[in-house]
């Protein structure tokens, strides 16, 4: 692997910057170098949130993700915005809820978010579960690696909730996404 | 060695700020630097240190003069807003020598702007938005590893010399977080004590590198501070020799020493026709950019300097006898660029790259910007 970059778009509330900060910190316990970035707006709530990972084997120069591998939109807005900017070779994950009717037939989608709320009764763990999607799919890093990440960052009275959104994530893709 | 650890830049700089010895902080949060007053006030207490909120940046510094005139290594961080408030105290503390660390955590402006954007808008501010002919040492690192690094050398370089030091990094640097392994041990310099006894000692006596020993308030040493211009008892004069004497010390005492205080990283530059000239986190994108030029055979390189201030003249001469062409990148409208058209003197053509949006100088466009076109003109 030389260079791997992985976007996570969503909305405030859907836990899109601890995913990312997870998925760096089991990319660096997984032995890579690994570097997280955020963008948000000044609300505190609500509105488009992202969280963009670079993995790499080797040292990271440019930290920012420059062209992304893979995009995962777990919002209407996100799509909206950040879908036009993949690349042709760009790799593309939607929720279900927000994947259009003319959706690039390459692309993957499945219930994250109606996965989460499943769990949590809310969208607080539609991240984590996205990371398990994304396991699943291109095992970036290794998943052992990842559910110590998970428990290390959540805080302690979430952790099972959130291990389990993680495998519910993974089992998303198991039973073959749309 | 420690382990890699994933932190913030704003995480840095509390950790290197804590092993320089930084035992005060006063502050009033803005993004992006908010981080920074956080961990503060968690880290402060146990290590016997204090955490103020101020009612606003004005107090915020003056509470960091008074702490460090106590003899406490002292801080404060902000951002573009906060800094232009802070400009009376960064004057008071260059001119009465209190060693102090601001931090300015840049994003978005003019006035409170996009406070959860980046940009690199107050590189001239930070040399002269405080009135009056003082000295200025500005730091501008371009990793989460070196923001620790760079927070460590601006207490030393404080202490060192009796100045306020100036960290600049921009809202990408502060936010971004990085895989850092922290050093084991590091340097640590402390402002020089007197060595006459109470009675013999007065405040502003320098020795030949003109920095005047600092003894804490208390300690039984005279003490006297003022902002008007003062002698060497530390008291006010219009006297216009002891005035120019003054300044010029001020200055002097940093650039007799500009060795222990200039730092500039190059890279690719001995054979180079073409060279990216850039700062914080656009010299990373730049040195990304020069590395991909290289690989399709252009000949191009990178000069990052990591002190902006005072700025170095010298070694960007002589980068401009070497090169063709310094393509200067910056997020803001064109502020250091005119100070690398003085130190190149016509020697190389210079060109900017320059962005003020908000979003961030990609290695991708910073490529295309040093590609030739098919008739050889970038």
């Amino acid at each position: 692997m030389s260079r791997n970059e992985i976007r996570i778009a969503g909305a405030g509330g859907q836990g899109v910057v601890t995913a990312g900060r997870i998925l760096a910190e089991a990319a660096i316990l997984s032995g890579n170098d690994a570097t997280h970035s955020q963008v948000y707006g000044p609300q505190s709530r609500g509105g488009a949130s992202r969280s963009d990972v670079v993995i790499a084997s080797g040292e990271i120069g440019f930290p920012l993700a420059d062209d992304i591998d893979l995009l995962i939109v777990l919002s209407g807005e996100a799509y909206s915005r950040y879908e036009p900017e993949l690349s042709s070779e760009g790799r593309l994950v939607v929720d279900s809820r927000c994947a259009p009717s003319d959706l690039n037939g390459d692309a993957r989608q499945f219930a994250v978010v109606d996965t989460a709320r499943a769990i949590s009764g809310s969208q607080l763990v539609t991240g984590v579960v996205a990371l398990g999607v994304l396991q699943a799919l291109e095992d970036v890093v290794e998943a052992d690696a990842l559910r110590e990440a998970v428990s290390a960052r959540v805080p302690r009275k979430h952790r099972e909730m959130n291990l389990e959104a993680l495998q519910a994530g993974m089992e998303l893709v198991g039973g073959g996404g749309a | 060695m420690s382990q890699a650890q994933l932190i913030q830049g704003n995480e840095a700089c509390v950790k290197g700020a804590l092993a320089a010895g930084c035992r005060f902080y006063g502050g009033y949060p803005i993004t992006p630097s908010s981080e920074i007053a956080e961990q503060m006030v968690r880290l402060l207490p146990d290590l016997g240190g204090v955490f103020i909120q101020m009612e606003d940046e004005i107090a915020s510094l003056a509470s960091v003069i008074g702490a460090s005139l106590a003899g406490s290594k002292a801080m404060t961080a902000t951002s573009g807003p906060g800094f232009s408030l802070m400009q009376e105290h960064i004057g008071y503390a260059a001119m009465t020598e209190v060693p102090c660390v601001v931090v300015n955590v840049m994003r978005g402006g003019p006035s409170t702007g996009l406070p959860t954007s980046p940009s690199q808008g107050d590189v001239m501010q930070a040399r002269w938005g405080t009135h009056g002919d003082h000295p200025a040492i500005v730091l501008a690192p371009s990793s989460v590893a070196e923001v620790f690094d760079v927070t460590v050398k601006a207490f030393n370089l404080a202490e060192r010399f009796r100045t306020p030091v100036i960290i600049l990094y921009d809202e990408i640097i502060g936010h971004t977080r990085e895989s850092v392994v922290l050093p084991d041990s590091i340097e640590v310099v402390d402002r020089v004590q007197p060595t006459d006894a109470p009675a013999d000692f007065w405040p502003m006596i320098a020795p030949d590198d003109g920095v005047p020993p600092l003894p804490a308030f208390g300690d039984g040493y005279r003490f006297h501070v003022t902002g008007l211009a003062h002698d060497e008892r530390g008291f006010p004069t219009n006297d216009a020799q002891v005035a120019e004497a003054l300044v010029a010390r001020l200055h002097n005492k940093i650039d007799a020493h500009l060795d222990e205080v200039i730092e500039v990283d190059t890279y690719m530059v001995d054979d180079a026709e073409i060279a990216v000239f850039a700062y914080g986190i656009v010299g990373r994108s730049a040195r990304e950019a020069v590395m991909r030029a290289r690989d399709n055979g252009i000949k191009a390189g990178l000069i990052r300097p990591v002190t902006l201030w005072p700025f170095p003249y010298e070694q960007v001469a002589e980068v401009a006898a070497q090169v063709d062409t310094i393509l200067v990148a910056e997020m803001n409208l064109g502020q250091i660029i005119g100070e690398v058209e003085r130190a190149a003197a016509g020697k190389a053509e210079i060109k900017g790259y320059l962005r003020a949006d908000g979003e961030p100088i990609t290695p991708t466009a910073l490529l295309e910007a040093i590609t030739p076109d098919k008739e050889g003109q970038r």
